[in-house]
């Protein structure tokens, strides 16, 4: 059809024109399914298939150590001298030590442990690093100078020492791992969140927020603490690991958690002794403690972003 | 006229940039000595040079910054003091649209949360009434309904500071500062925010401070324009009048800084050239602010502050118009 003039097409006839039928009316509208923030995060998350592996493989561990009672006969203190130092078997899924008490057993009941110390520490950790970091970096000024200092002094200190005093006073048991482990490690986190929160009070969203009337709590932890998740998040999936490796350390270094009760550094450091006659023996703890750790790091990576709504 | 909504009166704001204990004390004086009305239903654009102070009024005048001396009154009030639930009902009242639309949205909010948190702040409405006026802002800013449950990077930057223009709206406020809510934008779609702004102003009588730099849009919108220079105002008067008579020199030659669409008169056009660079604001001597530039300027400008003198119904602060006789038309011809 030639060109026409605003002027001609004023002029048409209304038979000329052609109504648009109904179903193009709305076009336009894009209709998308409403779904709530966590709907939406985890739908992100399934794509992730290395991070849904490695959260379905914490649970089946996490699993195993809640069951083990039921699923062996053997417990983690019962001694067998007529099966010592044994190779797996079907009785012995991952052989017997060297006062013959079940190896997989010991390896489970030592996830209790682990497991529970890794995952209390960092909630521990979050809960004070997150707020402390939080109102540090918000007040700002002398307030966090203060602040910032005390967690530099508590930093300087070796976490060792700590975890030998508190021992001293307390007695090993997992109680004073937690409290040895935890008083120094939230000091990274509080870190972290100040320069976070820092940065983001400047940002014009938070000024608005400052604008409408929102006090400093709702500003804090309604927009800049929300906003710093994805490194919150990835940091606290990173102090799992570091607080399981942690007591680990004190365990194999003997002053962990006290036997016949076992975690898995003290169960690698009782292999460690046998090692040059049983090597077996000490691939069981490890294996455990390197695949929780790799298992929590692509979790924290799925996390991270399933819960970036810009990376949608 | 009718009683100012908004008046600044001597307001002070300084920043102390002191650095080490033993320095010596250097302060920015960042605003210096302002006063200026608004009055209902108006728009006062202020404008300036990168640096001299609009945005710290604004923000001064909203109370994110506290002024050292000096006030602000909004409705015969003043409220640099307030505190608690007076200043919670101020702050419903004036709100500010922000200059940057990509980080003036919390970026974890959907546009539905953005647009309903002050009203979520304030308590107002039902639950029901609230989603029912965040579907009405969205109307009223021009974007769709369907737009609630997105997240602000998915949009253009227009339709962002449609969605700070919304959220700004939610607790019908009586007084806007507009914090150059264009300069982030393309031009195209700088003139749909303005007409939007104005749209807005038409039905809900709403006072702006619009701030800008950009001269031709400041004067297409306001009624009246206050020059601003080195923490100073240094000319205030109705936009029509001030553009086409500006008094202070540096009025002068910042509108002669505007471009000109037709060539033909662009060649004709004498521009006023303003040598050197805007002096630093921090520890200012006590002079005029803009003697150091001024192709006019005496001995006199060097000593003293000149005060704000009235001219012709327009207030000016320059030594050019201090004595009484002289009008503004007899100095400009000179």
């Amino acid at each position: 059809m030639s060109e026409l003039t605003n002027e001609q097409v004023r002029q048409l006839p209304p038979e000329a024109f052609e109504l648009l039928p109904d179903s193009e009316k709305n076009a336009d509208f894009v209709a998308m399914e409403s779904r709530s923030f966590f709907q939406d995060a985890w739908s992100n998350f399934r794509k992730n298939k290395l991070a849904l592996v490695s959260l379905y493989f914490i649970l089946f561990v996490c699993l195993l150590a809640v069951l083990v009672p039921i699923l062996s006969p053997f417990t983690y203190d019962g001694m067998d001298t007529t099966a010592l130092n044994q190779l797996p078997s079907l009785q012995h899924w991952f052989g017997t030590d060297k006062f013959g008490r079940d190896i997989f057993v010991r390896v489970m009941y030592g996830a209790r442990i682990s497991l529970s110390v890794g995952f209390a520490a960092a909630g521990i950790n979050l809960v004070i690093g997150v707020i402390y970091g939080g109102v540090a970096g918000y007040l700002g000024g002398r307030v966090d100078l203060i602040m910032m200092r005390v967690v530099d002094m508590l930093y300087s200190i070796p976490s060792l020492l700590y975890v030998i005093l508190i021992m001293l006073v307390f007695g090993s048991n997992m109680f004073s791992v937690l409290l040895g482990i935890c008083v120094s490690s939230w000091v990274g986190m509080a870190r972290l969140v100040r320069t976070q929160v820092l940065s983001l009070k400047e940002q014009e969203f938070s000024l608005a927020a400052f604008v409408m009337g929102a006090s400093r709590a709702r500003i804090l932890f309604k927009h800049l603490i929300i906003n710093s998740i994805g490194p919150i998040i990835v940091s606290l999936t990173m102090m799992v690991p570091s607080a399981i490796f942690q007591e680990s350390f004190l365990g194999f270094v003997g002053i962990g958690i006290s036997a016949p009760m076992s975690s898995w550094g003290t169960l690698a450091n009782e292999a460690r002794m046998v090692l040059n006659s049983y090597p077996l023996q000490i691939v069981w703890p490890v294996l455990s403690i390197c695949l929780t750790m790799l298992a929590l790091n692509f979790l924290g990576d799925g996390l991270g972003e399933a819960l970036d709504p810009k990376k949608r | 006229m009718s009683e100012p909504i908004l008046s600044v009166e001597h307001c002070c704001t300084w920043f102390d940039v002191t650095r080490g204990l033993l320095a010596k004390k250097q302060i920015v004086k960042a605003v210096d000595d302002v006063s200026f009305q608004i009055y209902p239903g108006e728009t006062f654009g202020l404008v300036g040079e990168s640096g001299c102070g609009k945005s710290t009024l604004g923000r001064t005048i909203v109370r994110i910054y506290s002024p050292v001396s000096g006030s602000v009154r909004y409705k015969g009030r003043d409220v640099t003091g307030l505190k608690g639930s007076e200043l919670k009902e101020f702050r419903k009242q004036v709100q500010m649209i922000f200059q940057d639309p990509y980080a003036s949205l919390d970026p974890r909010m959907t546009v539905g949360e953005i647009i309903r948190e002050p009203m979520d702040i304030h308590n107002l409405h039902s639950h029901k009434e609230r989603e029912e006026r965040v579907a009405e802002l969205l109307q009223i800013v021009g974007l769709k309904p369907d737009h609630i449950r997105r997240y602000p990077h998915e949009f253009s930057g227009g339709q962002r500071q449609r969605i700070g223009i919304a959220r700004t709206l939610a607790l019908d406020p009586e007084f806007i500062v507009c914090d150059e809510p264009i300069s982030a934008l393309d031009v195209s779609i700088q003139a749909q925010v303005i007409n939007l702004l104005e749209n807005i102003q038409k039905k809900l009588g709403i006072s702006y401070l619009f701030i800008a730099h950009d001269l031709s849009m400041v004067k297409h919108i306001s009624d009246r324009i206050g020059v601003m220079y080195l923490g100073h105002i240094v000319e205030t008067g109705p936009s029509k009048v001030l553009y086409r008579h500006p008094l202070h020199p540096y009025t002068q030659g910042l509108l002669s800084a505007v471009p000109i669409p037709d060539p033909k008169t662009a060649r004709q056009h004498r521009r006023i050239m303003l040598d050197g660079e805007i002096p630093t604001p921090i520890n200012p001597k006590p002079c005029c602010p803009f003697a150091s530039r001024c192709p006019r300027a005496t001995d006199q400008c060097f000593q003293a502050l000149p005060p704000m003198v009235e001219v012709e119904g327009r207030q000016v602060a320059c030594f050019l118009y201090q004595e009484s006789g002289c009008t503004a038309s007899e100095i400009q011809s000179q």
